[in-house]
């Protein structure tokens, strides 16, 4: 069986979570992991919060436990699985009996799953994600060499308890690869490969995992994983997608806290109020680049809706990214599944309403620029616009005088990009004299201050929040969700799921630049009791060591998400990731360092069988190449692989067809230098409306939401572009070149080309395939033999070996 | 075609296994490996469901539609329907008189305006009697197949929201285009194209560009693929120059002999041989995507009945004709832009009306006509659904001082559908007087979407998609009928 899979498997794989939930080691039956999420699903649309079928309202305790249902039977009876009529009528076969009446019955584990919670007092305890974590030590186990961290303890009792054993160690040659692409997102050279195979110091794995995450590597390959999270994208979609200027030094700004293993409290308060901090420092008020992310209409249709539009991309990003909870349905009521009411919702977007929007139409900086040049420079700029800003108006009166009297078609002109051109053209045509006497003083003095600001040096910007309403406006729970329908009143606060202390706010002193409400709602999400905070944040970075959360659901730890499959070790790595001081990379070293990373990633028929979707981690997990990797693996096997790391963003090379999608081919996008080109593709221009093929072919996500997971699609446009795309084909000459450079001989080349790509000497008959390749696309197909090496290189490139990891 | 995802996917068991497909024809991957017993070795899950699955291999609906595929034929821009299928006999002699008249256009809301009288006459057409302009003589012959929708609403009057709307029913972006939500829920019928093709305008692509056809939160194997009338029809479908195709071939072999070995000790990961798979699935388009991009087989009397004889006509007849071939490939939803990048060069007729929608009409009239006559004569009219229109429509009032060109108008504009199970002859709804806006019936734009995924054989307000904590809709949250009456 697969490893990994479809969509479909992975409802295989959502239900056999449910089927293991069912019978954990512990054996407690846990209402909100095992029992609520199949109801759920399965029975909530007609006996849930909406519809009370029968008088049965499944996620109301009332209802189900001490009801009388509209038959004057009780839907369950604690402990009496004969009276309990929803256990009746769940496993009936009778088809007129059967509920749920539409669709396949539920399957046996299911039935189960709520039989055995019957049996057992049918106990009706909050949703596992939503108490208090109670943190217990890592169990005892009878192997105990296997122990490397006690992550494995953890690992190793649930192995044991379901009789499967873990796979053996993976060679050092697997190992060195799989670190480098998990921490660096690059491969290994052969001469570190070589270096780690022979090196006899017993800690040499240790001291690996250690150098990958000092290198500054390590900051752009994870700083990736958290820029999908937060929709990083550098324009802004719709009509225009205009460039979000300087939204670069927030992916600079993620990739240095990373390096620096920033903690996390920090890095979280940062993001969300790093413009309201006493101390505030350049870098933290970069970090607010994290609400300018998002997609944003310069014309919209229904500006009010378009505000609210903008404050829900703040609260869902902020709710999925830091506290693992969707929160997007109580916009419109109450959340149906998760104990989010609607004014739960309303609540936190009032921590947020002072923000300004991002910008408005005519003035795309003031709202999301701030100036964080040396003070004396921002001082010259300030006057010499005030003094620009003073002549705007008066000579707006004279142009539209003139534009009043041009043709419509020039009339629309004006009110476009091509007005300028226009009014330097003709408005002279269409003034009075007096008019155009002023007018043309007035030009001469604008020219003159524009020519002094041109003189000035440099401004730094930093795109944030730079600017915030003068109050924090009334907000108000929108009846349905329209903005046009307010209903009662709310104050700003936290989601009452959480039973946390009403927040507290600093007195808003007049003039300051904003109320402290965002600083106040950082500090309670970075705190080590928060129930959320720590545990979806533990969970993601296991999930980029082994391609899946315990939590598989990172952005949803609520009742639609999927429980974890290690309840217990979440919440101990939790524990561990607060205490060792909010640092990742404690924690990646915990993590990497344990015998359940270093694992094989063979099959073997008895788990197959028993665990077919890896559940229990018996065995480590292939994965593909991301698409960042792929492309900055090729480059890097060839040598040419630019290392430069931070600012502006780079422009990959695109195709005249690609380019011929946009509606003004090549508008939004430039040629960069070729080592420019050859840069990480961290660092490659994120435009909405033009996605990179080769990167979005191989799954790049969509930026206009918080992406929790990529997804792995096999498609044979990637086949396409791997090979008969320019790039692929210009990169596998210089991979040729290369070769060509340190081998004299065609065997020679072979051996080297496989090394480099595969990371592994050659063997015999990887050598013997290549000439053969080489020789017939000489002997049968009039190729030349530096052509026949390219072609091989492009093979080498395409092979299974190179796109995944064991 | 594989994707795997560890999320959630809150569905139920019936609408799983109807997302698992028919079975495991795609990619050939039955062929290549049941032979040496491939899948009777692989563990297989405890409902029965084999772990294996193409997504874009074909599915079933939620019941048997009527349609087998869409042809949506997008009048970029936003034509004028009063001047062309919504007749507006009290306009007449109208013309620049100004009257109180609510709208709401690029230009912002206004309270009143100077009439600009329709530019061309209307006639009647058919039995069925239908009201078309001068615009559309030979479309107007075709009225009694046709279903016009008189009383269309959208949520924008803005291109880069309207454009979003009308193709992914929401205004913001981010999410799947219907094209991509038919591909998901049927995947195709022919896996050497891609289900969902987008053929552009040659002066360029509408506004937001491939935003228009993404796949939004869905995988990428759902998005609209791109392809071209003249040259290569797929992005990198060529093979580079220099390689013909049996060195390539040559090529394939040895990549596949490097990559068996690799797969010898790793049999259980099923995501490497469909890898493989998708190599030779890759290989195999490039012999058939050319085959039904040339038209060289057709006889000159269809080429004709496009307009492919008239300079005007030949490059949308050549779209139109490439997307009948498309569809008889097995292809689900072909998005044909008539009008491409900004201003005249599509039907944003701000400054000259006449200008524009005559040279616009023009070279779609005979074309489209000729589409809808050819796809009946060949029996494939009844299970092609065919749409028409554009995000919006415009405004009976001048947008200047001078001159007849009308703003955009979401209030009320016309579409129509033919084919596919669609009742001809037929109009629904209707806007008042002046066509400002939809007064009888007013059908919002998911009311479309909803009807083709009827046709196509869903119900619109089941076919979702687990993302954001949500059961998202094509439709909608709110529960949307489609429009009976014309099914």
């Amino acid at each position: 069986m697969m490893r990994r899979s479809s969509t479909l498997v992975t409802a295989i794989l959502c239900l056999s979570t449910v089927a293991f939930g069912a019978e954990p080691a512990d054996s407690k039956v846990d209402f909100g992991r095992d029992v609520k999420p199949i109801l759920a699903r399965r029975c909530f649309s007609c006996h849930g919060p909406d519809e009370a079928e029968s008088g049965l309202n499944l996620a109301d305790k009332h209802s189900v436990l001490s009801a009388e249902l509209d038959s004057g039977l009780r839907a369950v009876v604690p402990g009496d699985l004969e009276q309990s009529e929803l256990l009746r009528r769940i496993a009936s076969t009778d088809e007129y009996e059967r509920m749920p009446p539409e669709g396949e019955p539920l399957k046996p584990e299911e039935v189960a799953a709520i039989t055995n919670w019957v049996e057992k007092g049918a106990e009706w305890d909050a949703h596992w994600a939503f108490r208090q974590p109670e943190v217990v030590e890592p169990p005892a186990v009878e192997n105990e060499s296997w122990i490397r961290t006690p992550i494995d303890r953890f690992i190793l009792s649930r192995l044991a308890s379901a009789g499967l054993t873990p796979a053996a160690s993976a060679d050092r040659r697997t190992l060195i690869r799989r670190a480098s692409y998990d921490l660096t997102g690059l491969p290994p050279t052969p001469e570190d490969v070589e270096a780690f195979l022979v090196d006899p110091d017993p800690r040499a794995y240790e001291r690996l995992v250690d150098r990958l995450l000092d290198s500054p590597q390590y900051g752009e390959k994870w700083a990736r994983h958290w820029l999908d999270i937060v929709r990083y994208a550098e324009t802004n979609s719709f009509e225009r997608d205009g460039a979000k200027p300087n939204s670069w030094r927030y992916r600079d700004y993620v990739i240095k806290s990373f390096n620096d293993d920033k903690p996390y409290d920090q890095f979280v308060i940062e993001q969300l109020a790093g413009d309201e901090l006493p101390e505030k420092t350049d870098e933290s008020i970069i970090a607010t680049g994290y609400y300018r992310l998002g997609i944003w209409d310069d014309e919209p249709a229904d500006p009010l809706q378009a505000r609210f539009d903008e404050l829900d991309d703040i609260v869902s990003t902020t709710g999925q990214a830091f506290l693992g909870l969707t929160t997007g349905c109580a916009r419109c009521h109450d959340h149906k599944i998760d104990p989010i009411p609607q004014a739960d919702y309303y609540g936190l977007v009032a921590f947020f309403h002072e923000i300004t929007p991002y910008a408005t139409r005519s003035d795309q900086q003031t709202n999301n620029q701030t100036d964080i040049s040396p003070p004396a420079v921002q001082k010259q700029y300030a006057e010499l616009e005030t003094a620009i800003a003073a002549l705007k108006g008066p000579m707006e009166e004279i142009e539209q005088r003139g534009i009043a009297k041009m043709s419509a078609p020039d009339q629309r002109r004006s009110e476009g990009p091509e007005r300028q051109k226009l009014l330097e053209r003709k408005l002279g045509g269409y003034l009075e004299n007096a008019d155009l006497e002023r007018y043309t003083a007035l030009s001469a003095e604008r020219r003159r201050f524009q020519a002094q600001l041109k003189a000035l040096p440099d401004r730094t910007l930093a795109m944030s929040v730079a600017k915030c309403l003068p109050e924090p406006p009334e907000t108000f729970v929108m009846l349905r969700g329209s903005p046009h329908a307010p209903g009662d009143k709310v104050e700003p606060h936290f989601p009452v799921l959480f039973e946390a202390k009403a927040p507290e706010f600093p007195s808003d002193e007049s003039g300051s630049h904003s109320s402290g409400r965002r600083l106040t709602l950082a500090k309670w999400i970075a705190s080590p009791g928060n129930r959320l905070t720590s545990r979806v944040m533990a969970n993601r970075i296991w999930q980029g060591h082994f391609g899946r959360g315990i939590v598989r659901s990172p952005n949803n730890f609520g009742q639609l998400g999927i429980p974890p499959t290690h309840p217990e070790l979440l919440n101990w790595l939790a524990k561990t990731f607060v205490d060792g001081g909010w640092r990742m990379k404690p924690l990646h070293r915990l993590i990497m360092l344990s015998s359940t990373y270093r694992m094989s990633s063979e099959g073997n028929e008895a788990a197959l069988a028993k665990d077919p979707q890896n559940d229990l981690f018996w065995r480590f997990d292939m994965r593909r190449l991301t698409a960042e990797e792929v492309r900055d693996s090729v480059l890097a096997v060839n040598g040419r692989l630019n290392r430069e790391m931070f600012g502006p963003w780079i422009y990959p090379k695109l195709s005249q067809e690609v380019l011929a999608g946009q509606s003004r081919p090549g508008e939004g996008w430039s040629d960069s230098s070729e080592s420019e080109r050859n840069r990480r593709s961290i660092y490659a221009h994120v435009k909405r409306s033009l996605p990179v093929p080769i990167l979005s072919v191989f799954d790049f996500p969509d930026s206009d939401g918080s992406c929790e997971a990529r997804f792995t699609t096999t498609q044979p446009a990637q086949a396409l572009t791997m090979l008969n795309g320019d790039l692929l084909n210009e990169e596998a000459k210089l991979f040729a070149d290369r070769l060509r450079n340190e081998s004299n001989s065609a065997e020679g080349r072979v051996r080297r080309a496989i090394e480099l790509a595969l990371c592994r000497p050659a063997e015999e008959t990887d050598v013997e395939r290549g000439l053969d390749l080489i020789g017939t696309l000489t002997a049968s197909h009039g190729i030349d033999e530096d052509r026949a090496l390219d072609l091989y290189c492009l093979v080498v490139l395409n092979t299974n070996e190179f796109a995944y990891l064991d | 075609m594989v994707t795997s995802r560890n999320n959630f996917c809150g569905r139920t068991r019936r609408e799983f296994l109807w997302q698992a497909g028919a079975g495991f024809t795609g990619l050939g991957l039955t062929s290549l490996l049941e032979g040496d017993g491939f899948f009777s070795k692989q563990a297989v899950a405890a409902d029965g469901v084999t772990p294996y699955v193409n997504p874009l291999a074909p599915k079933k609906g939620h019941f048997d539609g009527k349609a087998k595929a869409v042809i949506f034929l997008f009048m970029y821009g936003g034509p004028s329907h009063m001047d062309t299928f919504d007749y507006k006999p009290a306009m007449v002699g109208m013309d620049g008189k100004t009257i109180a008249v609510k709208t709401h256009g690029r230009g912002g809301h206004k309270n009143e305006g100077r009439i600009v009288e329709p530019r061309w006459k209307f006639k009647q057409y058919g039995e069925s009697g239908k009201w078309v302009s001068d615009l559309f003589p030979n479309l107007a012959t075709c009225v009694d197949d046709i279903a016009f929708l008189h009383s269309m609403t959208a949520d924008s009057p803005i291109h880069g929201s309207a454009m979003l709307m009308m193709n992914s029913g929401k205004i913001l972006s981010g999410s799947p285009a219907i094209g991509s939500w038919v591909n998901y829920g049927l995947g195709t019928e022919n896996e050497n194209l891609p289900g969902f093709v987008v053929m552009l305008d040659p002066t360029g692509g509408p506004i937001s560009g491939p935003k228009n056809w993404s796949s939004g939160y869905m995988p990428a194997t759902y998005a609209g693929t791109v392809m071209r009338s003249q040259g290569s029809p797929i992005l990198d479908l060529e093979r580079p120059a220099s390689l013909s195709q049996d060195a390539q071939r040559t090529l394939l072999d040895s990549l596949a002999a490097y990559n068996q070995v690799h797969l010898a000790d790793r049999a259980d990961n099923s995501e490497l041989a469909a890898r493989i798979a998708s190599y030779e699935l890759a290989y195999k388009m490039q012999q058939h995507a050319p085959e039904a991009v040339d038209i060289s087989g057709e006889t000159q009397e269809t080429q004709n009945l496009y307009g492919l004889d008239d300079l005007k006509t030949a490059e949308f007849g050549k779209r139109c004709l490439l997307a009948r071939r498309l569809v008889e490939r097995g292809v689900r939803f072909v998005q044909l832009y008539a009008g491409g990048a900004h201003n005249d060069d599509n039907w944003d007729a701000h400054g000259d009306l006449e200008k524009n929608h005559n040279y616009h009409a023009g070279r779609t009239d005979k074309p489209i006509a000729g589409l809808l006559k050819d796809l009946k004569q060949r029996g494939l009219l009844d299970s092609t659904l065919i749409v028409w229109g554009g995000e919006f429509g415009r405004q009976p009032t001048a947008e200047y001082a001078v001159g007849s060109g009308r703003d955009h108008n979401a209030y009320g504009f016309t579409m129509w559908a033919a084919g596919g199970g669609i009742k001809g002859g037929m109009s629904v709804g209707a806007t008042d007087e002046l066509g400002a806006a939809a007064v009888e019936d007013p059908m919002h734009v998911k009311r479309l979407h909803a009807t083709i995924l009827k046709q196509l054989g869903f119900d619109p307000n089941r076919l979702s998609y687990f993302y954001n904590g949500l059961d998202q809709k094509l439709v909608g949250v709110e529960h949307t009928e489609p429009i009976e009456q014309i099914v």
